[in-house]
């Protein structure tokens, strides 16, 4: 991080290019962070996280662990008096990091569980005995009972270099 | 015809042309153009100079037709028709060319090509005016007399305004006393005077001054004709009691039976179906109101006929309508507050002690429903936290009220000191965005207001509220300058509501053929310099109408309103530009088509021995051109911009000889 904090204008010119200009119409008033679910339990301020953005400042975002806490409920984006695409410009922020080599550990934990089972999240004992008890399949009709399937998917994140992405970030 | 002598004068006006345009270039070139006898360039052709070397041009050259290429027309085309009038040309002999607006503004960063256009512009400038024909300004006698529409502060102002300048007015206020939104305040920033105290002499007056008639419980119900003109329609609702009879005694209202939440004291407290709104009412004559009164219920109730010594109640009166002849109209409607909805977050409607600042002016005047005691609704205690929200309604993009109310920052400075004041221990929590404290002595008051009362700012908006224990609230808000989250516990919570337009502004508009700016308030004919001007001739605007706005600046608001308005009515008439259509009669086939497509309903048909014939009214016409184009029988002309000229102006540009 440069230590004068000089705005990165390039940087956030790609931004804008990416979610359009709403990130320039937060006035910082707090609606957000009060309405955040996430930002109850963890160090995450919705508001602090547009500032940055809005001022060009990538070298504190991208790095940065609260980035992964914000679950795109769009409590947020509903309340906003100013229509910023809150939970847009969030994402954009997230692939950005993801490029610049910065992921959070339990969303490459996601990934890899997807392409090992096809299922962000897979089936375990006690679902199967639950669905047992229903009389249904004790494993769902999917990849899971589909290999050549999960191969297709596999095939997909191959070539989407999503699993690339998160062997080098 | 004489031939024709042309002046040409192009300006540099400074740098805003010459920096881009070669005036000097366009001036010579000018001198090439056929019937230019003299063409020049100055620095500034507005001043005091450049005008005397256009009289002394018109003497010494003989010259017959001038133009002038600078600015907009808009901002100096009276002035140049007013030089070559004094110098004893036809105004109307004039012809200006727009090469800043249009030109050196707009293509600043090709020089060489600015030019060119400068100079295309002004060869169609010169093409046009060899055609122009003298006219002469048309006038309209002013009928001596003014409607002003809401008896709020502003209307008061401008009709004692209009008083003192010896005009009649007609102060029409729909509800059944004067004193709008200003008599239901409790005191008043920055000087916490109180309100009615300061307004009930003006209302006092008002109801004193000959010059003006006074007519409430009276809506507008049509309005036809044009500046010095205007014939109105009013409304006199019934209001069920002979208002000369009636000597607001009371007794009415003693007997009567019926109780419903009065509208002055924002549906907090309760009035009678036989009723004045609040103790000043001016006129201090009561009402019946039918909607509420069981009389016109049940048909059986006469208790209040019975009760009055004046035998004033006439329950089976009903609307009339009359007729008024003005002048000029202001339009004085103000605004309502805004009433904050679900998707507010707010809990206004779910919870009972959540509650609007204009509620709170009611519950902490002394002659409000708690007779100037702060008590919560849930419980009637007085609370011993309070809360305000800042920016509700306003600076809000989701619910349409993009603006800032203007007023919200500094009323609730006062209503936080209001409550220190009547009790010094209760906590006041203030939630913002942002402190506007931009008018005289206010940001002062705020110094004041955090230096001697222990009054909290929260920097947060919050995003949710909700109730806890006995009805308390609790406010969710980030408090952004240390990244808290803040939950906080409330007696009281008071939203700091915005101003929007109030009820019925719309239809005024249409009725008037005003327009409003994206706000939904009214707009003024331009944002500086003609300000409480309409684009309706006649018509001015005055007070919240326009915009929100504080007490102070609606009073010059509606003295400016009042000196606008009296200026045709005192000099007796109205000049009108004589730029209007005129109908060829023997063209015109009578199919009313022009009728249809005029914005400003200009044109009538009127009967001929053998059918019908399109009539311009020419204070009404605008010059717009729209008829003309629509014309089918090509029966309809606007004064200078005849198919001729428009033609000849177009070859020029095009570089073409006209056949």
């Amino acid at each position: 991080m440069a230590a004068d904090n000089v705005p990165d204008t390039a940087w956030k010119s790609t931004l804008i290019d990416d979610v359009g200009e709403t990130v320039n119409l937060c006035f910082q008033c707090g609606t957000c962070t009060s309405s955040c679910p996430s930002g109850r339990m963890t160090a995450f301020r919705t508001r602090q996280i547009l500032r940055m953005a809005q001022f060009g400042l990538p070298e504190l975002i991208l790095p940065s662990d609260d980035l992964w806490y914000c679950t795109t409920c769009y409590t947020c984006y509903e309340r906003c008096p100013r229509g910023v695409e809150i939970v847009g410009i969030i994402t954009s922020l997230r692939n950005m990091a993801v490029r610049a080599g910065f992921m959070s550990e339990a969303h490459k934990d996601l990934v890899k569980t997807l392409y090992e089972t096809g299922h962000l999240i897979p089936t375990s004992d006690k679902i199967m005995a639950l669905r047992k008890d229903l009389g249904l399949d004790e494993v769902p009709h999917t990849v899971l009972r589909d290999k050549e399937a999960l191969k297709q998917v596999q095939y997909i994140m191959e070539q989407t270099r999503l699993l690339m992405i998160i062997k080098e970030s | 015809m004489a031939k024709v002598r042309i002046g040409v004068y192009v300006c540099h006006c400074g740098h805003n042309i010459g920096g881009v345009v070669d005036s000097h270039g366009v001036a010579e070139y000018a001198k090439g153009l056929e019937g230019v006898v003299v063409a020049r360039d100055n620095r500034y052709t507005c001043s005091d100079r450049g005008q005397d070397e256009i009289k002394v041009d018109i003497k010494e050259h003989k010259l017959n037709r001038v133009v002038v290429a600078s600015c907009s027309p808009n901002l100096h085309e009276r002035t140049f028709r007013r030089t070559v009038a004094d110098a004893g040309l036809n105004p109307y002999l004039f012809q200006m060319v727009n090469i800043r607006e249009q030109v050196s503004w707009v293509h600043a960063d090709d020089h060489d090509a600015a030019t060119r256009k400068a100079k295309d512009l002004v060869r169609m400038g010169v093409a046009r005016v060899r055609l122009l024909e003298p006219l002469k300004d048309r006038r309209v006698d002013m009928e001596k007399s003014v409607m002003v529409v809401g008896g709020g502060i502003s209307g008061i102002e401008t009709s004692l305004q209009l008083a003192a300048l010896g005009i009649k007015s007609y102060l029409v206020e729909k509800t059944p006393s004067i004193g709008g939104r200003m008599a239901q305040l409790d005191k008043t920033f920055p000087t916490t005077d109180c309100s009615i105290c300061i307004l009930a002499p003006k209302m006092v007056e008002v109801a004193s001054e000959s010059n003006i008639e006074l007519l409430t419980y009276t809506e507008v119900e049509n309005v036809e004709g044009y500046i010095g003109n205007f014939t109105v329609t009013l409304r006199k609702k019934a209001r069920h009691v002979d208002l000369d009879k009636c000597i607001g005694c009371g007794s009415c209202s003693d007997v009567c039976p019926v109780e419903v939440p009065s509208e002055f004291d924002m549906n907090v407290g309760n009035r009678k179906a036989a009723y004045i709104p609040f103790p000043q009412a001016v006129p201090i004559k009561y009402t019946i109101d039918e909607a509420n009164c069981l009389y016109f219920k049940t048909g059986k109730c006469q208790l209040c006929v019975e009760a009055c010594p004046t035998d004033a109640i006439e329950h089976d009166t009903t609307d009339e309508l009359v007729d008024i002849k003005v002048g000029s109209i202001v339009l004085a409607t103000g605004f309502d507050p805004y009433k904050p909805m679900i998707s507010d977050y707010l809990g206004y409607d779910e919870f009972p002690n959540v509650i609007t600042a204009m509620e709170f002016e009611r519950i902490i005047n002394a002659s409000g429903p708690t007779k100037g005691h702060v008590l919560r609704p849930s419980d009637g205690k007085v609370p011993k936290t309070i809360a305000f929200i800042q920016c509700v309604g306003s600076r809000n993009k989701k619910i349409g009220n993009e603006y800032c109310s203007n007023v919200c920052c500094m009323y609730t400075m006062k209503n936080a000191q209001l409550i220190k004041e009547h009790y010094p221990d209760a906590m006041v929590t203030v939630y913002y965005i942002d402190i506007r404290a931009h008018g005289k002595g206010f940001e002062e008051y705020y110094h004041r207001l955090r230096e001697n009362y222990q009054i909290e700012y929260i920097r947060g908006r919050p995003a949710k509220v909700w109730e806890r224990g006995e009805h308390n609230i609790v406010i969710r808000a980030e408090e952004t300058l240390l990244n808290l989250i803040t939950e906080r516990e409330f007696d009281l919570v008071v939203l700091s509501v915005g101003l929007i337009p109030a009820k019925g502004t719309d239809q005024l508009a249409q009725m008037l053929n005003l327009s409003k700016s994206t706000d939904g308030f009214l707009q003024e004919a331009h944002p500086k310099l003609r300000p409480v001007e309409t684009t309706t001739g006649g018509v001015f605007i005055a007070g919240c109408v326009q915009g929100p706005k504080d007490i102070p600046s609606c009073v010059a608001q509606a003295r400016a309103a009042a000196a606008a308005a009296a200026g045709p009515i005192l000099k007796g008439e109205y000049a009108i530009e004589p730029l209007v259509a005129q109908v060829d009669h023997d063209k015109c086939m009578g199919c009313g088509l022009c009728v249809e497509v005029c914005p400003y309903g200009a044109p009538r048909l009127v009967d001929q021995e053998v059918g019908q014939k399109a009539e311009i009214l020419e204070v009404l016409c605008r010059g717009c051109g729209t008829c003309v184009a629509a014309c089918p029988y090509h029966a309809i002309t606007a004064e200078q911009f005849s198919d001729e000229q428009l033609e000849h102006e177009l070859m020029a540009a095009l570089q073409v000889e006209v056949k």
